[in-house]
């Protein structure tokens, strides 16, 4: 018998062609992308088009900053992705608990009644969150976003909050209390330290979701000194065409931070994925 | 902490203290209460206000006082060619880009299976485009399938498939600039999927294939026999989530044809966010949006039925 199973069970010459084919399916449109940025607005409007810059540069990234608040955008989708994934984690982090460990009736249906709730259509919702936001006055701040987006990554930072708290040792918990720490003591002391690696998975994963959201961020915060990235270089205008040796620096901008984020912590965060989307 | 027998008046301290340390049911409803304040904050009173609205003749830009219209703005619905339209195009969306993300999901899936000696380019690989901002695909491909900088046509060219003094109108044309965003929505999808079914095939226990392989079985009954049973679970949840988001499809659209040319590609979203925020039409634009969600409702109800079934 052989010990390896059929499936896997191929040459190195296949590996490599099975890893070619999924690599180059994931990078093709970064690295185009990339490529563009470095050519010259005239390269890039000749015909043939040329796949390799003859000229590479960085005008294009001088420009992107210069023409169009880059760099504002770059700030409020940081400080909206980030105020976005603080309050999440706040909120969800102490509904799981609750949920995971707290003497609580009808457990299971507080966890379904956020996850479920959390995942309604907000594009059908967007009317009224308009108008509840305009009526507060907070349309146009980083609050109309924030509370939105803590709303869309509750289900996925909860079920995963809830798996890692029910996998810490209640007798730890127990132990702490024991010894004068009161339960609100006990969270912070003990179980938010063994649930740091749950906590910094699921940060990253709201994270990434506020950074990426386009529709909410066009619709309530529309002001031109208030736009995300997404938005912000999706309505870049040029004087006639799309300015696309600007747009293309500037999505690389954009992408790089996102990229080095999932890049560095890529194990939990498809840990992390699996753990919300299988158990949703 | 002593306990006196002639009880004093509650002190600060004491009452402090009972906060510190509530019991256990008080503690489990004030942990829950911010996300259930949120929650009612963002969704419930909002669906109780999208109904109340969408029987509302209620525009915000010319300045008149809302009037009640009953179930006139629903008749005026099922009477609009453009609902009809973006649902028809959102319907296509779904039926297309679904089945394609599971199916190329599925191969990417495959495939990154293979033992490896690095494991982090792949995985990196997949992780790409799932963290990509779905805008941002739509603004990459439009770039790919720009008429005459585009790399499409530029393929095609190289290829002998294309005459280079008549390039492809990909996004100007009804069915091409569909398919267009098709593809861009199963590229940017399918490793979502490729991420959830891996998980389900590294649970595989390999003693099964082990087994078939003892018993004569080839790769393609191997396939078909253990793969896909097994993973049959990773596939509906995979399949579920997909579907509910396709259903609202927006951003690839919007950041590729903005709906066009005419209408030929402009979805159920597209069309709430275009009656609401671009024309203030609040209540038309609410019962839009009822009316999608009722739709969606249906579809993915059905949808889960006989998913449930093929299961």
């Amino acid at each position: 018998m052989r010990a390896i199973p059929s499936f896997t069970d191929n040459g190195r010459g296949l590996r490599l062609l099975a890893a070619a084919i999924v690599v180059i399916n994931g990078f093709f449109p970064a690295v185009w992308i990339l490529l563009t940025s470095l050519k010259s607005e005239a390269e890039l409007v000749s015909t043939p088009i040329t796949w390799w810059p003859e000229a590479a540069s960085l005008d294009n990234y001088v420009r992107a900053f210069t023409d169009q608040p880059l760099l504002r955008y770059l700030a409020n989708s940081v400080i909206v992705a980030a105020g976005a994934t603080v309050s999440s984690l706040i909120i969800s982090g102490l509904a799981s608990y609750a949920i995971a460990r707290l003497n609580l009736r009808r457990r299971q249906l507080n966890l379904t009644c956020i996850v479920a709730s959390s995942m309604f259509p907000l594009v059908t919702l967007l009317v009224p969150i308009f108008e509840t936001l305009r009526s507060l006055g907070l349309l146009n701040t980083y609050i109309a976003l924030v509370l939105p987006y803590t709303v869309l990554n509750l289900p996925v930072c909860t079920l995963v909050l809830v798996s890692f708290f029910q996998g810490i040792p209640r007798d730890l918990e127990n132990a702490a209390m024991i010894d004068g720490c009161t339960r609100m003591g006990a969270l912070w002391r003990v179980v938010l330290p063994l649930a740091a690696p749950g906590v910094f998975t699921a940060g990253i994963l709201a994270f990434v979701n506020a950074w990426d959201e386009f529709l909410l961020a066009l619709s309530l915060n529309s002001s031109p000194d208030m736009r995300t990235l997404p938005v912000g270089i999706t309505l870049y205008q040029g004087e006639f065409t799309f300015p696309w040796p600007v747009i293309s620096a500037a999505l690389i901008v954009a992408i790089v931070p996102v990229a080095l984020l999932i890049a560095l912590f890529q194990e939990r965060v498809v840990g992390g994925l699996t753990q919300g989307g299988l158990k949703g | 902490m002593s306990v006196n027998a002639t009880a004093p008046p509650p002190r600060w301290s004491d009452r402090l203290d009972r906060w510190r340390d509530p019991d256990e049911r008080t503690l489990a409803l004030l942990l829950l209460a911010p996300a259930f304040l949120l929650l009612a904050l963002i969704v419930v009173y909002p669906i109780g206000k999208l109904i109340f609205n969408s029987f509302f003749d209620m525009r915000l830009s010319g300045g008149r006082v809302p009037r009640f219209v009953g179930f006139e703005n629903y008749l005026l619905v099922f009477a609009d060619v453009d609902f009809w339209n973006a649902t028809k195009n959102t319907v296509l969306i779904t039926l297309i880009t679904v089945p394609g993300a599971l199916v190329v999901g599925l191969g990417l899936a495959l495939l990154a299976n293979m033992p490896f000696r690095r494991q982090w380019p792949v995985r990196l690989a997949l992780l790409l485009p799932w963290a990509l901002p779905l805008s941002f695909a739509g603004l990459i491909f439009a770039w790919f399938f720009h008429t005459d900088y585009g790399v499409a046509n530029d393929v095609l060219r190289r290829l002998g498939l294309a005459d280079a003094g008549e390039p492809k109108m990909w996004l100007l044309q009804p069915g091409w600039a569909m398919a267009a965003i098709c593809l861009t929505i199963i590229w940017k999808t399918s490793s979502f999927m490729a991420l959830i079914l891996l998980a389900g095939l590294q649970m595989i226990p390999r003693s099964l294939y082990e087994a078939a392989e003892v018993d004569g079985a080839s790769r393609w009954q191997q396939f078909w026999q253990i793969t896909v049973p097994m993973l049959m679970p990773s596939i509906v949840v995979a399949l579920i989530f997909r579907t509910i988001s396709a259903l609202q499809t927006f951003d690839i659209p919007y950041t590729m044809t903005r709906g066009g040319p005419g209408n030929a590609t402009e979805t159920l979203a597209m069309l709430i966010h275009k009656t609401t925020i671009d024309y203030l039409d609040v209540g038309y634009g609410s019962t839009l949006a009822v009316c999608m969600f009722v739709l969606s409702l249906v579809i993915t109800a059905v949808y889960l039925k006989r998913v449930g079934n093929a299961a």
